[in-house]
Order: structure tokens, then sequence, then C-alpha cells
């Protein structure tokens, strides 16, 4: 196994003097990766961080039943966490909800990375033409062609009581009765958000096999090591980034998530959005501005110590 | 002066039309014509109303274009907020009304302008059907009629000639049931947290509305007596939603449901047999061939109502189009195609003329049907011999208990309801 | 195929089929659903079988129109797809040599995907409310009568839309390049420039070849996402809506399988053009090998 660490230690090392070769060459162009950032730049300067800079003003202004006026108030903030501390050890609403939703964000996380890097895997490794690659990849994405709307309607003639799903169980003698769990359930939210965002592990995952010099695999082979082996000694370690970026994927989206908890959950399970939600519902928007706010804070913390565990841009 | 070319730029039927208008006056100065294009309106609202046919009607009939814009409830009241300049007329509930007005986005309308202004149901207008007051609590549209002058944001006590929303249509909801899945008699709202439905019952997913349909059965067991249903106080909001944990744990609700369709797919598929319900999504599951009842209560419907409401941003020929659409709308037609798929319109006695009496005998009367009653769009809806559930418009307007409501607390009530939620 | 697959080749594609199969599960009951009777509903029992909705489908028309709303989410989401790709694969190569605010740049990105959509959305139509009414304003007073006659908003599918869009489609865009990215040779774009190419040259006729195949994946993600998204387009598409927005609205009504017709012709049409668009490509490949 020695070898494989230093191969790859070698190969690296190769690159980091090749790389301050390049800066140094490259100092002439120094305008030149501004204005190749420049139009991203833009469109979140634009579409994203003036109408968060407007949200966060608006989240210290004054909301009454019946208008919403600027002020700098961190009432809004103080009603997020109203009685949290007064009624600890019990939960306040906020937290459980929080909970409940790193719940599901966790669940479906470890959920989607099983299941994306397997079939991330199976695509990089086993699928040698790049054709099939991709025709593989586009069957994987046409399923989501069909709007979300029709989609999320169909989870009721799958999987309710005389569903697809429940009249197969029956007919095969698995089951006397409908089963009542496979819809609005914690577990339909979990099938359903893994539905929908494996695909988001498997892409980034995929990309970062595609990248792994299959020479450090034959390589790790001829020193002895198991599959097993250089399933975890190799590769899974230099698909890091692709695992991380997936994960920052599947995570930042479940933990915003609204839709698809509300509706498989029958609009009885709890999350962070859907608090978001009901408050936009009725135009509380300095709430909700509130809400959105401190779920931003916490998830980016998130991710901020996830990218101290992984640099995703070290290797670039 | 050319032609603006706008980016709506105007149908190819219009044009047709507007050429055909003009074919005399060729002769006139450029300016004149551009006065002549037809209007168009962007008609901010739900789908409910949003019928085609009622588009090329107006088309037809007053050269107006009707542009719709087909948002779900939540988001007709945002845009409402926000972007008061992306429609010319809205219909929404007056439910939203507490919410809307303060914005100061709406605009009174001038009720001198409109025809038939005088000729409103009673029900919408003041609170009453044939003399009688009906049921007050909560949003009750009457209170919500008037403003105190076209800018105010602020609701008016008495009758004024600043309007807030002109009727389209409105309706009362009640318990909708499978009979084929339920054997025993349902007469009362309290049937919605019996037990023996636990796992096979549902509410409406916009929290002040559910909290309703809960309230509805809790008085109607006898747990509680509320001073307004549709605006509790604190300590109602308290107790009910308490109860409603007590019947999330019990796992009384299968699901809530927030649109039309998903009433409509919880009942046909069976994942409900007791849910409140509107009377057209009842008849939607019966044309399914899938037995489906709604069932008149001992307490009463849940009433709700929606209504025309110019932006603030309106003006010139816009209003005045958007005036002569509304009048159109209360005077017949519209009505009598919206009374077809089983909802109210404002006006009743211009609808009754675009109907055929047995139809109205089948819709208003109560009455058995004499023939079969086919929906605009040709679906048929009930076989000759039916009579509509809840039967005539006097016992179902008339039996009203409660309206849709944003209340008071409303604030306080979302935080309860997304502890109900967490809980 | 020649030589002799492992054991784990089977496990693992095995695996894949069953995946596939859970993906295309929805699609199952849409599918069956959307040959419904004439009065069939959106759920089961069945009542009766016809193609009654495909015709329907075909037809156009009904209460809440699909077929502009289709075009339009198709033509947003290619113009989506497109840009995608060009700014990710830009900002990729920024991110590459670094530079100042690159750090702030990848964090803005990830917080665009968790800040939830209906924020964001609010968000846009609020400043393009602000952005309206300056524009009104100046028309005022410069006169400009075309602004003063018929400007009414600058809310649209392909302004303030579209820029609601990239916020959703960019962050993957990015870090799936990152991917694409990671351990990528230098050496190969180094002996480009040794050899006397310019960065242009070593971009088009290196750096791209190596990475095309990978973009593949941006270029869908980019499509797809667009095409299927639907909080954050509910604030900013103005008076036009798109095919998802269309959908929601329609459920607030009768709504028949119909959309399940869609779904399916959707999804049969889709799977045929990328079997049809694969057979013409080998057989080009063929041709091209031959002769």
């Amino acid at each position: 196994m020695s070898d494989t660490a230093d191969t790859i230690a070698e190969t690296r090392g190769n690159r980091v003097s090749a790389r301050a070769r390049r800066a140094s060459r490259r100092e002439g162009h120094g305008a030149a990766p501004y204005l190749q950032a420049a139009p991203m730049a833009l469109v979140f300067l634009v579409f994203f961080l003036l109408p968060l800079a407007a949200t966060i003003v608006v989240s210290f202004w004054q909301y009454t039943q019946y208008s919403i006026e600027p002020a700098f108030t961190a009432q809004n903030y103080g009603e997020v966490f109203g009685g949290c501390l007064a009624r600890l050890p019990d939960l306040c609403t906020t937290f459980e909800t929080y909970l409940s939703t790193l719940k599901f964000g966790v669940i479906v996380w470890a959920c989607t990375l099983t299941l994306g890097f397997t079939v991330a895997y199976f695509l990089a490794f086993h699928v040698r033409s790049l054709k099939v690659q991709v025709i593989f990849f586009l069957l994987c994405t046409i399923p989501f062609w069909t709007s979300i709307v029709i989609r999320m309607i169909s989870w009721i003639p799958l999987l309710g009581r005389n569903g697809l799903v429940n009249q197969a169980l029956i007919s095969m003698g698995v089951t006397d009765t409908p089963l009542e769990w496979l819809l609005y359930s914690d577990f339909a939210v979990v099938l359903a958000l893994t539905h929908l965002y494996t695909l988001f592990m498997v892409v980034p995952i995929f990309n970062s096999l595609m990248r792994i010099d299959r020479s450090l695999i034959e390589a790790a082979r001829d020193a002895g090591a198991s599959d097993l082996q250089t399933l975890t000694a190799v590769i899974i370690p230099l698909a890091r980034p692709g695992i991380l970026i997936g994960s920052i994927f599947v995570l930042t989206v479940v933990l915003g998530d609204f839709l698809t908890i509300g509706i498989m959950g029958g609009q009885q399970i709890a999350s962070v959005g859907k608090i978001i939600q009901t408050q936009m519902q009725f135009l509380q928007f300095p709430l909700a501005a509130a809400n959105a706010v401190i779920l931003l804070v916490a998830v980016l913390a998130g991710v901020w110590a996830l990218l101290k565990l992984v640099d995703i841009r070290k290797e670039l | 002066m050319t032609r603006p070319t706008g980016r709506s730029g105007p149908t190819r039927r219009a044009v047709l039309k507007g050429g055909a208008a003009m074919a005399g006056a060729a002769a006139f100065p450029a300016p004149f014509v551009h006065a002549q294009d037809p209007v168009t309106l962007r008609y901010l609202s739900t789908a409910v109303n949003q019928s085609p046919a009622i588009a090329e009607k107006a088309s037809e009939e007053l050269g107006i274009n009707i542009e719709y814009i087909a948002v779900n409830t939540d988001e007709v009241a945002r845009r409402v907020i926000t972007q008061p300049n992306s429609f010319d007329l809205v219909d929404t509930e007056y439910f939203a009304l507490p919410n809307l007005v303060p914005s100061g986005n709406m605009k009174g309308m001038d009720a001198k302008r409109i025809d038939r202004i005088g000729d409103l149901a009673s029900v919408i207008a003041s609170g009453t059907v044939e003399g009688e007051a009906v049921g007050w609590d909560g949003t009750a549209p009457h209170e919500v009629l008037y403003l105190g002058d076209q800018t105010a944001t602020s609701f008016a006590g008495e009758p004024t000639d600043w309007i807030t929303l002109i009727p389209t249509t409105y309706n009362a909801d009640t318990l909708g049931i499978r009979p084929d899945l339920i054997d025993k008699d349902i007469t009362s709202w309290a049937s919605l947290l019996d037990p023996d439905f636990a796992g096979k019952s549902a509410i409406l997913n916009i929290p002040s509305i559910g909290i309703m349909d809960a309230a509805m059965a809790l008085e109607a067991r006898g747990d509680i007596s509320y001073g307004d249903k549709g605006n509790m106080t604190r300590e109602e909001i308290d107790f009910t939603i308490e109860k409603l944990i007590e019947a999330k744990r019990d796992g009384q609700f299968r699901a809530f449901w927030s649109n039309f369709q998903e009433s409509v797919n919880l009942m046909a598929s069976g994942e409900v047999v007791i849910q409140s319900m509107w009377s057209p999504a009842v008849t939607a599951v019966r044309t399914q061939g899938i037995p489906c009842i709604y069932q008149p209560l001992d307490e009463g419907y849940r009433a709700w109502a929606s209504g025309f409401g110019l932006p603030r941003t309106i003006d010139g020929r816009k209003e005045d189009a958007a005036y002569e659409f509304i009048n159109w709308f209360l005077s017949g037609w519209a009505g009598a195609h919206l009374s077809k798929q089983g909802y109210y319109p404002a006006v009743l006695e211009t609808a009754k003329e675009y109907m055929e009496p047995y139809e109205w005998a089948y819709w208003y009367e109560g009455e058995a049907a004499e023939e079969d009653i086919y929906a605009p769009d040709g679906r048929l809806l009930e076989e000759a011999g039916a009579v509509r559930d809840g039967g005539s418009y006097a016992e179902r307007m008339g039996s009203v208990a409660c309206w849709n409501a944003v209340m008071d607390e409303n604030e306080y009530m979302v935080r309860k309801w997304n502890e109900f939620i967490a809980a | 195929m020649r030589e002799t697959r492992p054991r784990s080749f089977y496990v693992l594609a095995s695996v894949f089929a069953l995946f596939l199969l859970f993906l295309y599960g929805p699609m199952m009951a849409i599918l069956v659903l959307s040959f419904q009777g004439p009065e069939g509903g959106l759920v089961f029992p069945m009542n009766g079988v016809s193609f009654h909705w495909f015709e329907k489908l075909r037809e156009g028309g009904g209460q809440v129109e699909i077929g502009p709303a289709l075009r339009r989410s198709f033509r947003l989401a290619l113009l989506v797809m497109v840009l995608t790709v060009t700014f990710s694969v830009l900002a990729g190569l920024a991110f590459r040599r670094g530079f100042r605010g690159a750090t702030l740049l990848l964090y803005v990105a990830i917080a665009s995907l968790i800040v939830p959509s209906i924020v964001v959305s609010l968000g846009i139509a609020l400043e393009f409310r602000l952005i309206d009414d300056a524009i009104k304003s100046l028309g005022m007073a410069w006169g400009i009568e075309w602004i003063q006659r018929d400007f009414v908003s600058a809310l649209g599918p392909f302004t303030s839309g579209l820029g609601a869009h990239l916020t959703w489609t960019l962050p993957f865009g990015l870090l799936i390049m990152f991917a694409v990215f990671n351990r990528f040779d230098p050496a190969y774009e180094e002996a480009a420039r040794d050899l006397g190419a310019t960065p242009w040259q070593t971009f088009r006729h290196v750096t791209l070849p190596m990475i095309a195949p990978f973009l593949i994946g941006v270029a869908v993600f980019g499509f797809t996402l667009s095409w299927d998204e639907l909080a954050r387009s509910s604030q900013v598409m103005g008076a036009d809506n798109t095919l998802p927005m269309q959908l929601a609205a329609k459920t607030t009504t009768v709504t028949d399988p119909e959309i399940y017709a869609l779904g399916t012709a959707t999804t049969a049409s889709s799977i045929l053009l990328v079997l049809v668009a694969f057979t013409i490509a080998t057989l080009l490949q063929r041709r091209r090998q031959r002769g």
C-alpha cells in the first residue's frame, strides 16, 4: 500500500512544482481570471446578493398584522427563538424544526451518497465507452423532464393505499392489507428526496472518479491490495472532492426544502423551509426573512466546516 | 407618429376585429388608430375562474383581450404585495383582504361605475340570505367590502362608494365523504375527529382555514364554544392547537390538502374518506365514477368568496376596460357559465337569464334535474333525476356558519400552527 | 465486452438497473394513468382505457393552456443551459488560476443554494419593482415617449426569470467544474504554451477537448434544473408563466390526466430522441472509420 501512497505523493509533488512554475510564468496575465469570473460574479451580484441584502434589511423591519414598517428591530429574531431558553430541556418549535430538518438532511445524505457513489462507480469503472456513459446518464435524467408538479401528484397512485406498489405487494402475498407508511410518512419524504437528489451525488463523484489515473489502481492491485483495500485506500480518498461537492449539493438543497417534505409528509412534517413558506403565505415577510437568514448562517457554517475537512479547490 | 411595437402585440383575431371596426375610419390620423387598439387586461388569479370560454366571449362582445395569469392561492396574494404592476385585474379571496389592503397596492373601485352594484347577492353585500343574517364568524365579505375612500388602507364600517372586491364566485364548503367507505351517518363536523376515521381524514393546509375546520369539529364535539371561530383569542388558539396536536399524535389526519386537485385526488384514491371540500371538487370526484357526497351538517357551512380587485397602478384606458369587463362579467353570461360548474355568481338574476330553466332549478332551487346536467365543457356532471347536495341556494348559503378568515391574532396563530406541525 | 467481466460488474450493474427502476417508479404510475378513460382521474382506480388524454393534449386549449408555457420554458431552459456551461467553464478557469475574492465567490454560490428559493424569488421581485420605478421616472425626466406610454415592467422570463434561474444553476455548474478540473494535469496546457500557443489556442485546442465530455453533465444539469424550477420562478416571471408554474396553477381547479399524457409523451419522445441521436452518432462514426 505504501507504494500507492508514494506514487500519489510523487504525482502530487510534480504537480505542485508545475503549479509553481505556472504561477510564476503567468504573472503578466493578472486580469484574465477576473474577467473569467466576472460573468458569474455579476449574475450573483444582481440576482442574489442584492435581493439577499434586501431580505436581510427586511428581516430587521417591524412587522405588525397590518403593515410592514422600516425599523431596526431584532424582534423577528427574538420571535424565532421565542421561549427556547425558558423551555429547556424541552425543545422549542424552532429547535425541534431544525432537528427534524437536520434529521432528513443526514438520512438523505447517507442514502444519496451510498447509492450515488455506487452508481457513479459503475458508470466510471465498468462502463467503458463514453457514449454508453452519456446514454446511461441521460436515461437517469429523463424522468426529471416530466415536471415536478406532475411527479409529485404521481406519488399517490404509486405509493398510496391503492397504488401500484401496494397492489404488487398484495398480489405477491407479501402483505394482506395495504401498507400505510409508504405515503405521507418520514419514509415517503426520504424516498422522494433520495429520488430527487441522488443524481446530484452521481455527477460530481463520477467526474472525480474519471479523473483518477487508472495506473494508480493497477499499481494498488499489483501491490497486492484487495478490491476493498483499493476502494478505501485509493479510490475513495481520490474521489473525496466529488463526494464533498455532491454532499454540499444534497445537504444545502434538502435543508431548505419545503415542497417535497410538505407534500410527501402530508403537510404534517416540520422543516425550516416549510416554516418560511407558511410565513410567506401570510405575507409575514420580516419573519420569513429572519428565518431565512438564520438558516443561511447555520448551513453556511456547516459547509464551511466541511470545506475545512476537504478543500475542494486545492487540487484544481 | 409611428405605432409602437409593444411587447404584447395584438392578437391576430383582435387585429382582424379592430380592422373591421375601423374600416370606415381609415381617413383619420394615426393617433386615433392607436387609441382604437384593443386593450389587453392581465387577469391574475387561480385557475378556478379563468375559463377560456369567458375570455373568448369577452373578446367577442367587448373587444377586450383577457390574458390570464394563473397562479396558486398564495401566489396571488404575494404578487399583489410585490408587483402590483404585473397585472391589471386580480381575482382574489375576501379573506386575504386584511393582508392586502393595508399594503396600499389595491385601488378602491368606484361603485358608481358598477352598473349592477345594487344587485349584488345579499349574502356578500350584507351577510344575509332572504333577509336573514347568516353566520358572520371569520372574514365575512360584507365586513371588508368597503373602503373609506379610493386609496384608504383600512376598511369602512358602513357602505361607501369605494369597493374592495366585486364578487366573482363564492360557495360554501362542508365535509365531503366517501359513502362506500363509511358506514355511519355523518351529520356533524365532529366526525372529522372521529377516531373511526383515524388516518383517513384531512383538513385544509391554509393554516387560518385549516384551524377553522378543526374549530368547527371541536365546537360540534362540545369541547369548546368559540366567540368567533374566524377570529380566535390566544386562549382559543392555544386550546385548538393543543387538540390538533392530540389528534395528530393519534394519527387522525392522513394529509392536509393545499389545492383543489389535491382534495380531489385524496378523496378519489381513498387515501382520505372524510375531509372539508369544495362543492365542485366533490362533483369532480363523482364524475370519475367514484361515490362522493357533499354532506350538509348540523353546524352549517364554512363559506368563501372571491372577487375582482384593481391594482393601485391601473389608470386610463386599462382602467376603463377593467370596469367594462367587470360590468360585462356581472351581466349574466359569465355568471351562468360559473354556475354550471357549481359556483355561485355575484348577481343571481342575470345568471338566471342565461341558464335553461331546468338548469336553474337544479343548481339553485334544489329540485331534481329534469334533464342530464352538463358542465360548460361538455362533461356529464349528473344524470336526470339527481338533486344537488345541500339543496337550494337559500339552504346552502343560508346555513353558512363562518367565513374563510385571517385572524387578528394571525401571527400568533401561525406560530402555534408551526408548533403543531413540529409536534 | 470481449473480456470476461468481474463479479462486481454484475452486482453493480444490477444496482444500477434497480436505480433506474427507482427513478422511473413515478413514471410508471404516470404511464399507466395517462391511458385513463375519458371519465378517469389522476389516481387509481382506472376508469376505462383510452387515448383520450393524448388527443386532448394534441388539441391543446383547455382551462389552463400548456402549449405556450411549454415552449417558453424550453427556450428559457436552453438559454440557461448555454449560459450555465459558459459561465461555469470561465469561472472554473478563473478558480484554477486563483484570484482575489475566489473564496467569497465560492461561498456566495453555495449560499445561493441554501437560501430558500421562495425568498430569493421575492427578493428579485422587489428589486425589479425598484428598477421599474427607476425606469419610469427616467422616462418622465427625459421625456422618453415609449417608456411613458408602453413600459410596464422589466420583469419577465428572459430578464428577471433568467437571472433567477442562473442563481440556481450556476452553483451546480461551478462546483461540478471543480470536480472536472480536479487533478487536471496542467502539463498538456504547458506543452501547448511552450510550443507557442496563445492562451485562447491552448484553451480551444487543448483544454476544451479534454473537458468537453464532462461538460455534458453541466449542460444537462443546467437544462433540467431550469426546466423543472418552480419556487424560484414563482415571483419573477411577470405575466408569463413557465411550464411548472402553469401546471401548478392548473391544480387549483379540475385537472385531468392530460398532464400525465404530457409526462408520458415527454418521456417517450426524450428516450426516442436519445436513442436516435446515438444511433446516428454511431453510424457516422463507423462510416468515418471505414473510409
